[in-house]
């Protein structure tokens, strides 16, 4: 079990939206630098629209910024084939959302047996990896239950299990909590928090709720845009 | 109904024009079954009208028809009805013949001898020349024209006009030209009128005639009518009916009609996966727009507003699709008429001349059927729209949950259906058609139809590790999307079956008919050559070789026997069959009659000539039901006459029905001479090529008549058999095209619904080429699926089509062979088909734009 987290770097980032044909651009992250440790928990704090979800999909390889660079590790992400970007977010980079994690069509143990799939496990030992992480997140009895048939905590403790199961370097989490009551909320924060602990992660958590962010051991503000002191 | 205006833009007109690849699709699969659905009708009806066209025109004034059940009536019946005349009402005697004009391959025309003097009031003449009159053609050698078939022929009164009669060409001068008023009109103009004597000369008829056309006095009341049917009928000899005229036009109707039934079949199936294309598109857009009808529900649309909405959506679609329809299926008529008429000219009436009529009835009535077909199909995904509640919040999974609890139940009532589709199969035929056997198919289809979900969940528990471990992790992504859009993919699946299932079950029943008949021909075509009677264009053959030309060929070295086929169509109540002879002598040497119980025809045949029995066709014997040891009753002059029926041999020449006698036997109960046919075989040595130079050029100058060899009408009979059956390949490839659109239009709107999905596999980096895969996977998988459901169904098919429809439409035993060859091809051409269909969705699908995606909700 490698036990070292990535190492997150961004220099000068810039991410502009339109822009074409004439009409003024919207910048929705402008200029920002940031380095994170490995096996750090940062918490990106912010109203909506301040660019938390821009920043994590360039950190996840999902879309490329306009200027400035993202090195994990050292690697710049802009210069990754879509080979390349596809193994990233296969091996590196990890990330649970709001919502909507989870396909709908398959049980939560194939949920969490797809990434391993997808990055060429054999089907035996990616079902035996994905029940231990399933048992991980205490969701052992759920193995063939489909996502209709869950609880919205119990569908992010499927999300963080399939997250952590090809274990990356990089976690990254967009509103975790942001679709679930405090208390639940609170389970699966506490969840996240012991299980990258143990294995070393580096987490970047995108949230609105300063509460949330209290559990990160670092917390960078986002308004418009640009880091806020 | 709050807001029904308001709603129907945001709902379905804009959502219409976005998508309109699937709005285009989903018109051409409705447009393709109206447009079949009305080809079909309006050839059959342009046959049958010319048909009858011909009847009433040839009838004229004529309220009764005296006509004879077996070859002509005796000309002394006119002496017995002479009481008719001096009761005011007028007897216009007549034959009806066919000749081939110009030469042996000529336009093939009707001849009707008529008798001058009375037929003026009977029929109407109106003549193209002042000077001219009916009495013209007392004239020996002289016939009037109509002025269609004058032109055509670039003929004047004087000019000469060559015939081939009886096997001999002769020269009418043209007496005057017709007017297309009244007779004239008749077979759309291709008819002469001659004498009645010279006409009785010109074609053996000679103290016979085919028909009496009773015009009665003026006047008379319909009870007054009745009375003198009554009395006409108890004064007419025996063998004789009288009736009124349009009884004619039934009599060819139920011909045909078995043929025709077969085709409106196949037109319905292209309607049905039409009408699946409807359902489909309308699920699909009231799944893609749940959000949206949950939020104008939340406003203050009522549940009614909300469905006709969406019924509205598919009146529209109906509309448009069977008013496109409606106009290709006047433009496919031509082509249908083509197949149609050729069919019913081959093997019924070889001189219908049909001319396509599109009649405005029938093209409305395929627009009704598209629209109300469409309005049914809009009805399931109107209701689950109405039922949406406002500001759905249910998830997409929960409600596919709540489908698949349903796939028990239709899985059992598809049980169901096919137990009821094997109990159809156990009645017989209602009124000669095969309604039950109709039934039994289309719930064999609409059965294997409910099996498709179980089916579907079936193949994906089953099927899921092994396809894992085969072809890797997209495998099971499409596994997901089959079951998870089970009410989706299901559909498609089961549309894919019908089609696959009917061509499957009409590729085997035409395969197992062709090697049938393919084999009967090889038992049954023994001799070396073939004469008939030159019959111009016509594919069939008329009229009758005299015994004059035969003693010819039996005269030719190198020539061993011959044996001539006699026969004439005879009726029994008013049902058609025909009446024939050859040399029993001949068929107990050669045996080239097989039996339908497997008997040596040489044995059975010795004895029925020793014991004047007689032989029925496997048509006759399943229309009349007869068997062997039975006896048949025949028409004569002299009354009707009885025959023990010693065997039935298997005839595949035609669903009339023939009973056979021996040639003496038949000559001394008719006055017919010559053959309709002649077989005949060569001594050792002669090759058929140099028998047939020899027989034509020994009849050269004398006799036109057609020699074929063995080889050459083996050939033709496989040829007219292919091109009755093309319609039908023709109909399966329009189904199976749609039901291969079907898939794409699926898969298409199921990636689009998906678009969050497959944006999220992509962040947990499956890569495009692996997206596009799973849903060229998904597809295969769909395709696959179709196949061995159509398959199966298509089997059981086969052998309800070969065992109940055939053997009760046309009386014939068929062999099952399968013809796997073709079967193959087939299916891989569909597989194909499917996974090509696949590629557009596939790369809608791999285009998914990541971050876009995951911003929706």
């Amino acid at each position: 079990m490698k036990l070292l987290g990535a190492r997150v770097i961004t220099e000068s980032v810039t991410k502009s939206y339109g822009g074409g044909r004439g009409t003024a651009g919207v910048d929705a992250l402008l200029g920002v630098s940031l380095t994170l440790e490995p096996g750090s928990f940062t918490a990106l704090l912010g109203p909506s629209g301040c660019g938390k979800s821009t920043l994590l999909n360039l950190l996840g390889a999902l879309d490329r910024p306009t200027a400035g660079r993202v090195l994990v590790d050292g690697r710049d992400l802009a210069t990754l084939s879509e080979d390349e970007r596809d193994g990233y977010r296969r091996k590196t980079a990890a990330t649970v959302f709001q919502f909507f994690n989870l396909l709908p069509t398959m049980t939560a143990l194939e949920n969490v047996a797809l990434p391993l799939l997808l990055e060429g496990v054999s089907p035996a030992d990616a079902d035996t990896r994905a029940a231990r992480g399933l048992a991980d997140v205490g969701l052992a009895d759920k193995e063939r239950a489909y996502p209709y048939e869950l609880s919205g905590g119990q569908m992010q403790r499927v999300a963080v299990a399939r997250a952590l199961a090809n274990e990356p370097a990089l976690l990254l989490a967009d509103e975790p909590t942001g679709n679930l009551d405090s208390k639940t909320g609170e389970q699966v924060l506490s969840l996240v928090a012991g299980l990258v602990k143990e294995r070393g992660i580096t987490v970047v958590m995108a949230t609105h709720s300063a509460e949330a962010a209290a559990r990160a051991s670092r917390i960078l503000r986002l308004r418009d845009g640009q880091l806020v002191p | 109904m709050t807001g029904f205006r308001h709603l129907l833009g945001p709902l379905v007109l804009r959502p219409a024009a976005k998508d309109r690849l699937r709005f285009f699709l989903t018109v051409s699969g409705i447009a393709v079954g109206v447009a079949t659905i009305a080809a079909i009708r309006l050839a059959n009806a342009s046959v049958l009208s010319s048909f009858s066209d011909t009847v009433d025109f040839v009838a004229g004034k004529a309220s009764i028809t005296v006509l004879a059940d077996g070859p002509g009536i005796p000309e002394a019946a006119l002496e017995r009805l002479a009481w008719l005349r001096r009761a005011g009402a007028t007897l216009a005697p007549a034959i009806t013949e066919t000749a081939a004009a110009g030469a042996a391959d000529g336009e093939v025309v009707d001849v009707l001898g008529i008798d001058p003097l009375a037929d003026g009031s009977a029929r109407e003449y109106s003549f193209a020349s002042e000077e001219s009159d009916i009495l013209s053609i007392f004239e020996k050698d002289s016939v009037l024209v109509t002025s269609v078939f004058a032109e055509r022929n670039h003929l004047h009164p004087g000019d000469f006009l060559p015939l081939v009669v009886r096997g001999v060409e002769r020269r009418f001068r043209v007496a005057a030209v017709l007017r297309p008023v009244g007779a004239a009109r008749a077979a759309s103009g291709s008819i002469l009128f001659m004498d009645l004597a010279g006409a009785q000369e010109a074609f053996g008829k000679v103290g016979r005639l085919d028909r009496i056309d009773v015009v009665l006095p003026p006047g008379l009341s319909e009870e007054g009518r009745a009375r003198f049917e009554e009395e006409i009928r108890a004064s007419l000899p025996p063998g004789t009916t009288a009736g009124r005229p349009e009884r004619r036009t039934e009599t060819v109707d139920r011909l045909v009609r078995a043929f025709r039934v077969n085709l409106s079949a196949l037109g319905l199936i292209a309607l049905l996966v039409g009408m699946y294309f409807v359902y489909n598109t309308l699920s699909i857009s009231v799944l893609r727009r749940r959000t949206d009808i949950g939020t104008v529900r939340a406003l203050g649309a009522s549940k009614r507003s909300v469905f006709a909405v969406f019924l509205a959506e598919g009146l529209a679609l109906g509309v448009l699709g069977s008013a496109a329809g409606a106009g290709l299926g006047a433009v496919l008529a031509k082509g249908a008429l083509l197949l149609v008429g050729g069919t019913a000219t081959e093997l019924y009436i070889p001189s219908a001349h049909p001319s396509l009529h599109l009649d405005p009835f029938v093209l409305l009535l395929a627009f009704t059927v598209g629209v109300v077909s469409s309005v049914l199909s809009a009805l399931a995904p109107a209701l689950e729209a109405a039922g949406v509640e406002p500001a759905a919040t249910m998830r997409h999974g929960s409600v596919e949950a709540a489908r698949r609890r349903r796939t028990r139940p239709l899985a059992l009532a598809g049980v169901v259906l096919l137990v009821l589709a094997f109990l159809a199969t156990l009645p017989g035929p209602v009124r000669g058609l095969p309604l039950f056997g109709f039934l039994s198919v289309s719930l064999i289809v609409s059965g294997v139809s409910l099996l498709a979900p179980a089916a579907v969940t079936l193949a994906a528990a089953r099927l899921d590790g092994p396809a894992l471990r085969i072809f890797g992790v997209e495998a099971r992504l499409a596994r997901a999307n089959l079951t998870g859009s089970l009410s989706r993919t299901s559909v498609a699946v089961a549309a894919l079956t019908m089609a696959l299932a009917m061509m499957v079950s009409v590729a085997v029943m035409v395969g197992s008919f062709r090697t049938t008949v393919a084999t009967w021909v090889g038992q049954t075509l023994a001799s070396d050559l073939f004469l008939s009677p030159a019959s111009g264009r016509s594919g069939a053959s008329f009229g009758r070789i005299p015994d004059e030309a035969i003693e010819i060929v039996r005269g030719v070295p190198g020539v061993d026997e011959v044996d001539p086929f006699l026969a004439f169509s005879a009726t029994r109540d008013g049902v058609p069959f025909t009446v024939g002879s050859g040399l029993f002598a001949f068929i107990a040497k050669h045996g080239n009659l097989p039996l339908v119980d497997g008997r040596d025809p040489k044995k059975v045949l010795a004895r029925a000539l020793e014991q004047s029995e007689v032989v029925v066709s496997e048509p006759y014997a399943e229309k009349f039901r007869v068997r062997t040891g039975d006896e048949v009753e025949l028409p004569s002059d002299r009354g009707p006459v009885r025959f023990r029926v010693a065997g039935v041999y298997t005839d595949y020449s035609n669903d009339r029905g023939t009973v056979t006698l021996d040639r003496a036997q038949f000559q001394r109960i008719w006055p017919l001479t010559g053959a309709s046919t002649v077989a005949v075989t060569l001594k050792g040595g002669v090759s058929p090529e140099e028998g047939a130079r020899r027989v034509a050029a020994a009849l050269q100058g004398r006799y036109v008549l057609r020699v074929r060899t063995n080889a050459t009408l083996r050939r033709i009979v496989l040829r007219i058999f292919d091109r009755t059956f093309a319609v039908t390949y023709a109909l399966e490839g329009v189904a199976l095209a749609v039901a291969v659109l079907g898939v794409l239009n699926t898969l298409t709107a199921l990636v689009l619904e998906r678009r969050r999905e497959i944006g999220l596999l992509r962040v947990l980096g499956a890569s495009a080429a692996r997206v596009r895969r799973a849903v060229r996977y998904e597809a295969a998988a769909i395709g696959s699926l179709g196949a061995t459901l159509g398959t199966l169904a298509g089997g059981a098919m086969s052998l309800v089509l070969v065992h109940v429809i055939n053997r009760q439409s046309f009386g014939w035993t068929i062999a099952m062979h399968a013809p796997w060859g073709f079967l193959a091809a087939a299916l891989g051409l569909v597989l194909l088909a499917t996974l090509a269909a696949a590629s557009h969705p596939a790369g809608l699908a791999a285009a998914t734009d990541v971050a876009a995606a995951l911003k929706e909700e």
